[in-house]
């Protein structure tokens, strides 16, 4: 239950990201167009806010296996080979996070010191580009979720996006609405 | 020394399966921190900054979303009726309508393999009918379905030019011709077999169903039209072009195709209303469920689905640009280049090279990973050597397309051995012929750089440059 809400959260604020990125960018078309006015602030706003989306966002795609990589060589291994290269990917990931969040630690802290703010928004950069830090620390937790699960539980790979799949599903409906 | 130690790091993170992201981020990080003095923090910042300081980027997110809200049964069958209704009656015309059908689609959807999907589940079926045999179907749709990178707009294109920092909308004018000339080769290709396996044609059924076909058609449509329209005429960027394209696509699959969403299945026109209390009742009931769109099941599955794949490009493409300034700091491109131009290598040959190393990661690799660890690489190289960015940035969409019909990461391959239900050699065997046709085809690309070069040159003259 308490997982179901948290997906349902992270979803949610994937998805507003996005809708409102993608209805600022066209609103600024219409005030250009239709009233040749424009804000000063929405350029960087939704570069921003497309900015926290993926940060915020990569560990959702880790936990529901829509990145894209390569396991044609893990797969040729036993379940106990795949396991332990699993293993290592994992590690290598945690590394790659851990050394990203002491770098965003330092970068943030001193942003904070020197008190900035944004060139268009009245916002502190330590805040707008404070995500690096809530999303890689998203993304580590999910990375020892899945090192844990690789240990004591039954995954033996990421999971990557499959197109081919995805493609099918939609063929199948397709086959199930009839033809024309 | 740096370069071997970054593709080391690269290739063996990707052969323990770590996402492709991860695998440039963690190489070229540990890369700086081994061979130059940057600090992590600057790193940290690069990483943000190279989501938030380009503008063109966002046109993927809005390309994604506005393609999965098209990418339905209804517009692949709206567009094959009108398609039929075009070239059905020439010789081997219902193959060249799903040629067509696959352009059309390809174009509004951006993804190729969801484009054989769409359009192969339907035409295989139909082809078989009028007496070609299945493998022929299978074939022509494989193919043609790969166009979808080809033809603009294309999410592949836009990484490229993310990854090179080429013009989007000159990628986006240079790559149309080159997909209209692929079309129209598969379709004579087609003739001719048509014409000695002497298949009948079908009757030509007027231009009253070519209008109204292309009329119910114009939804899907209309989205090349406003994005092809707005690029070329240089009043909109292609983010810009791209955000009206989503929003407009929302509204055609919502309110006007109705094929997804709270108001399914709910007739234009019922039967025996007047035209009056329809546009009043269409109208109230557009405004009333504008707001039930918030919570329908089918919006927020299309709007999850396209946010989980515009995560998964943008973040790939940050990482890669981290590993874009490795290459450029180590200078690794240029050192390449030098080497090329001691070994006397003419143009023609490097790009023989560029072919044949596309080629080969095209087997393994999914295009848009390619491109971002290829283009940083060959981009220098190709400029010192005389040849245009956007020439080679074609070049290397072909090759991608090819490597879509390739085993064994061939995703169109799998998607037609899904739809017909053979086994993978069936589907090889199938695409082989056409796989040679855009083996020609890439050469002719590679070799006149006018076919990408002319329509961005033309447009360039039309505005006076």
């Amino acid at each position: 239950m308490f997982f179901r809400i948290l997906n349902q959260i992270e979803e949610s604020i994937i998805c507003i990201l996005l809708v409102t990125t993608t209805l600022l960018v066209f609103m600024d078309v219409v005030m250009r167009f239709g009233f040749n006015a424009g804000f000063l602030w929405s350029q960087e706003l939704t570069l921003h806010m497309s900015a926290w989306m993926v940060l915020f966002g990569t560990s959702y795609c880790l936990k529901v296996g829509s990145h894209i990589g390569m396991d044609a060589f893990v797969k040729l291994f036993p379940l106990i080979g795949r396991k332990i290269l699993t293993g290592i990917g994992c590690v290598l990931g945690l590394i790659y996070c851990g050394l990203v969040l002491y770098g965003s630690w330092i970068y943030l802290s001193k942003m904070h010191k020197i008190g900035i703010h944004l060139e268009d928004l009245p916002i502190p950069t330590w805040v707008a580009h404070g995500m690096l830090l809530v999303g890689f620390s998203m993304l580590t937790i999910r990375l020892v979720i899945l090192f844990w699960s690789v240990i004591f539980g039954d995954t033996d790979g990421f999971r990557h996006a499959d197109e081919a799949k995805e493609s099918l599903e939609l063929a199948d409906k397709i086959k199930g609405e009839g033809t024309l | 020394m740096t370069t071997i130690a970054l593709f080391i790091l690269l290739f063996g993170c990707m052969m323990l399966g770590v996402p492709i992201a991860l695998a440039l981020g963690l190489s070229s990080i540990a890369t700086i921190l081994m061979f130059s003095n940057d600090s992590l923090a600057s790193i940290a910042l690069k990483l943000f900054e190279s989501l938030s300081k380009h503008y063109t980027l966002l046109a993927i997110p809005f390309f994604i979303m506005s393609s999965a809200f098209l990418s339905t049964g209804g517009v692949a069958k709206r567009i094959i009726r009108f398609a039929t209704s075009v070239v059905g009656h020439i010789k081997g015309g219902v193959a060249m309508a799903s040629v067509m059908a696959c352009m059309i689609f390809a174009a509004v959807s951006g993804s190729s393999p969801a484009t054989v999907a769409a359009i192969g589940s339907i035409c295989i079926v139909g082809m078989n009918k009028v007496g070609y045999p299945q493998s022929f179907g299978a074939g022509v749709i494989t193919t043609a379905g790969t166009l979808g990178i080809l033809i603009p707009p294309s999410i592949v294109m836009l990484v490229y030019s993310a990854a090179t920092e080429v013009s989007a909308a000159r990628m986006f004018m240079a790559g149309f011709l080159p997909g209209l000339m692929m079309g129209f080769m598969l379709m004579i290709a087609i003739y001719v077999v048509a014409y000695i396996r002497k298949i009948p044609s079908q009757p030509w059924t007027g231009f009253k169903e070519v209008f109204l076909s292309g009329w119910s058609a114009l939804g899907g449509l209309m989205l090349i039209i406003i994005v092809l329209g707005s690029i070329y005429g240089g009043i909109a960027s292609p983010t810009e072009a791209a955000a009206v394209s989503a929003v407009y696509a929302f509204g055609i699959a919502i309110f006007g195709y109705r094929d997804i969403g709270p108001m399914r299945n709910q007739p234009w026109k019922k039967e025996g209303e007047g035209v009056a209390s329809m546009i009043v009742r269409n109208t109230y009931q557009i405004i009333l469920t504008l707001p039930k769109c918030v919570f329908d099941k089918d919006v927020n599955k299309v709007l999850v689905d396209a946010s989980k794949v515009s995560i998964m490009l943008l973040f790939i493409i940050a990482n890669a640009m981290l590993f874009a300034h490795v290459l450029t700091t180590e200078r690794i491109p240029h050192s390449l280049a030098s080497i090329i131009v001691e070994l006397g290598l003419s143009p023609w040959m490097f790009l023989i090279v560029v072919n044949l190393l596309l080629l080969a990661a095209g087997n393994f690799m999914e295009p848009s990973a390619i491109l971002l660890i290829m283009a940083p690489i060959l981009f220098p190289i190709a400029e010192q050597l005389g040849i245009d960015p956007i020439h080679l940035g074609i070049i290397m969409v072909v090759n991608m397309e090819i490597g879509m019909l390739t085993p064994p990461v061939g995703l169109n391959l799998f998607v037609t051995a899904g739809i017909t239900g053979k086994s993978m050699g069936w589907v090889i065997k199938a695409a082989l012929p056409w796989l040679l046709l855009m083996l020609v085809f890439l050469g002719l690309i590679t070799y006149i750089p006018q076919i990408s070069l002319f329509l961005p040159e033309f447009i360039d003259k039309l505005h006076g440059y």
